[in-house]
């Protein structure tokens, strides 16, 4: 391996984990801020905890659901999560989080491996792409995702400035 | 779109013809098995369908050391437990499965209490969780439409607590598969339909699905065409050895393809209303394969266009002309589907299988919404979309 390949995994690395930092934030900030997903969360039992992670060691989050059905941030191993998400290798993880690959498109793509009850996985996809078409610009989201909602203007920009407040305060309040 | 990356993969060793069972002795050695059980149901054994097999297999050298044939339809722990059993007793060192989709699940489940030690399935749940290769399997189909003999995958009940336990490891897949026409000629004709109409559903959703990729695009179209030309002909000449023999392998064809493509909207319709309403799962497959191909046709109008060559031929396929090959696709998957009525009073529509109620359209939209197989389809679709669907395939 060269010197330079080696860098761009490192900067491929630090990317991908301050984007697992932003999306389990976000997950968080959209279970309480959205509807959509609030109902979705809601429906996994409280306890319940996932993780997203990239083979071998990372990076990682870990997600609960709180008593009151919501996201919070956890520190489950992946051996106890009920449902793990797990990327195959860190450029594929790379590619989904620059948004140049769709979740759904990831999974048939054979990019990563669900273990845990699929009906669970397909749950936080729909989260995933719910908050994705919240926070992204309209163009990238439409790449990403293989249904762009009308969401009108107005809903996009107060839930996403509520994700995105929520992300920001998370950063500055941990 | 072409497919920017895939990955395909199936090892299962694919025995078929005339005289296919005769080959299973020799196969068996190849691979040191000296004492085979066969694990199988209470109707193969009926139907006379052990007799060739125990025939095949004693001329060969290699008598089944035990027989357990107590699997029910909906196979659970407790039938896997019992059939390790049977196994340890009997000093055994093969599983012979001969059955259908339930039988098929529960060899390879038998196959991890065996080979691994132990009664605690459960600790081998869900995906890639098994150390080591297991013992051989081999899987002689009765029916022609699971696709089971070579897939990855298997799901048991746990009546406890009334869940799903679904294993996928590429250490489940049979060793090999054997089709051999004797196997299905005894087929009643609405289980031939049935089960013919789950096979066409694999290779079309495996075909349009967005797993699809050019290999298995090439044994779905192929499974396809062998399923549009023999299917009718297998239900008007029952012991038309080679319609079901085309049959099998159709549906071996289609096991590969959708193991490697994966499903979408017609499978989480199906298991949702297999869930909530207990309807054959192939049965469901025949009520909702024109509706979600009509669904996703604003998405990939011309990917369903080219299912046309392989269901009708080249001389109706060049004859379309390109913008109309999806309409006249669907309405030939339609017409097979009245045809299958006509023979075999298999149901068109929900409202005909009198088994299902208008007011349980909703839960079955909100299972369906969080099946796996979903995630697939080809076009997006959200509760009111998927009510909408049930609401035209109700009649
Ligand atoms: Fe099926």
């Amino acid at each position: 391996m060269t010197a330079h390949s080696l860098s761009l995994a490192a900067a491929q690395r630090a990317y991908v984990a301050l984007m697992m930092t932003v999306i389990s934030r976000g997950l968080c900030a959209a279970s309480i801020n959205d509807d959509d997903v609030g109902r979705e969360v809601a429906r996994f039992r409280p306890g319940y905890t996932l993780v997203m992670t990239v083979f071998p060691d990372g990076p990682r989050f870990g997600l609960e659901v709180t008593p009151d059905g919501h996201f919070a941030r956890s520190a489950v191993t992946d051996e106890a999560a009920d449902l793990v998400i797990r990327f195959k290798h860190l450029a594929h993880a790379f590619l989904v989080f620059t948004f140049q690959e769709g979740t759904a498109r990831a999974f048939a793509n054979d990019r990563m491996v669900a273990d845990g009850d699929l009906s669970d996985a397909i749950r936080l996809v729909r989260c995933l792409n719910r908050m994705e078409a919240l926070i992204l610009p309209g163009p990238v989201a439409r790449r990403a995702l293989k249904q762009y909602p009308p969401l009108p203007l107005g809903q996009k920009l107060r839930t996403a400035s509520g994700i995105y407040g929520r992300v920001a305060a998370s950063f500055f309040t941990r | 779109m072409s497919k920017s990356y895939y990955e395909f993969f199936c090892p299962v060793k694919i025995i078929a013809g005339h005289s296919a069972l005769e080959h299973v002795p020799f196969e068996l050695s190849t691979l040191g098995a000296k004492r085979p059980m066969i694990l199988t149901d209470a109707g193969v054994r009926k139907a006379g369908l052990l007799a060739p097999v125990e025939a095949a297999l004693q001329v060969g050298g290699i008598g089944a050391a035990a027989i357990f044939d107590d699997v029910p339809p909906d196979s659970s722990l407790a039938t896997v437990r019992a059939a390790a059993t049977t196994y340890r007793d009997n000093d055994c060192d093969a599983i012979l499965a001969i059955g259908g989709g339930s039988v098929i699940d529960t060899s390879k489940a038998v196959n991890i209490l065996v080979s691994l030690g132990g009664d605690d399935l459960m600790a081998y749940a869900g995906a890639h969780n098994l150390p080591r290769p297991l013992k051989p399997l081999f899987v002689i189909p009765t029916t022609s439409g699971t696709g089971s003999e070579v897939t990855l995958a298997a799901v048991i009940s746990d009546p406890e607590r009334s869940v799903k336990l679904p294993f996928a490891s590429y250490y489940l897949m049979p060793n090999a598969t054997v089709l051999d026409p004797r196997m299905t000629l005894t087929l009643p004709a609405h289980i031939t339909a049935m089960t013919g109409m789950d096979a066409m559903t694999h290779a079309v959703e495996a075909f349009t699905c967005l797993a699809a990729n050019p290999i298995s695009d090439a044994y779905a179209t192929a499974a396809i065409q062998k399923i549009a030309n023999n299917l009718l002909v297998a239900i008007d000449e029952p012991r038309n050895a080679d319609a079901r023999l085309e049959l099998a392998q159709a549906s071996t064809m289609a096991g590969i393809a959708f193991s490697n493509a994966m499903v979408g909207l017609v499978h989480a319709l199906g298991h949702a209303t297999g869930g909530v309403c207990h309807l054959p799962h192939g049965l469901c497959m025949s009520l909702y394969l024109p509706y979600a191909l009509e669904y996703n046709k604003s998405v990939n109008g011309a990917r369903i266009g080219e299912l046309l060559l392989p269901l009708a031929g080249a001389q109706v396929y060049a004859s379309t002309p390109p913008a109309q090959r999806a309409d006249v696709a669907i309405d030939f998957i339609r017409r097979l589907r009245d045809h299958l009525h006509a023979k075999t009073q298999l149901p068109r529509t929900l409202q005909e299988t009198g088994k299902v109620r208008r007011d349980q359209l909703d839960e079955i939209a909100d299972r369906a919404l969080n099946d796996g197989s979903i995630i697939y389809n080809p076009k997006e679709a959200d509760l009111g979309q998927l009510r909408a669907i049930l609401d035209k395939a109700w009649g």
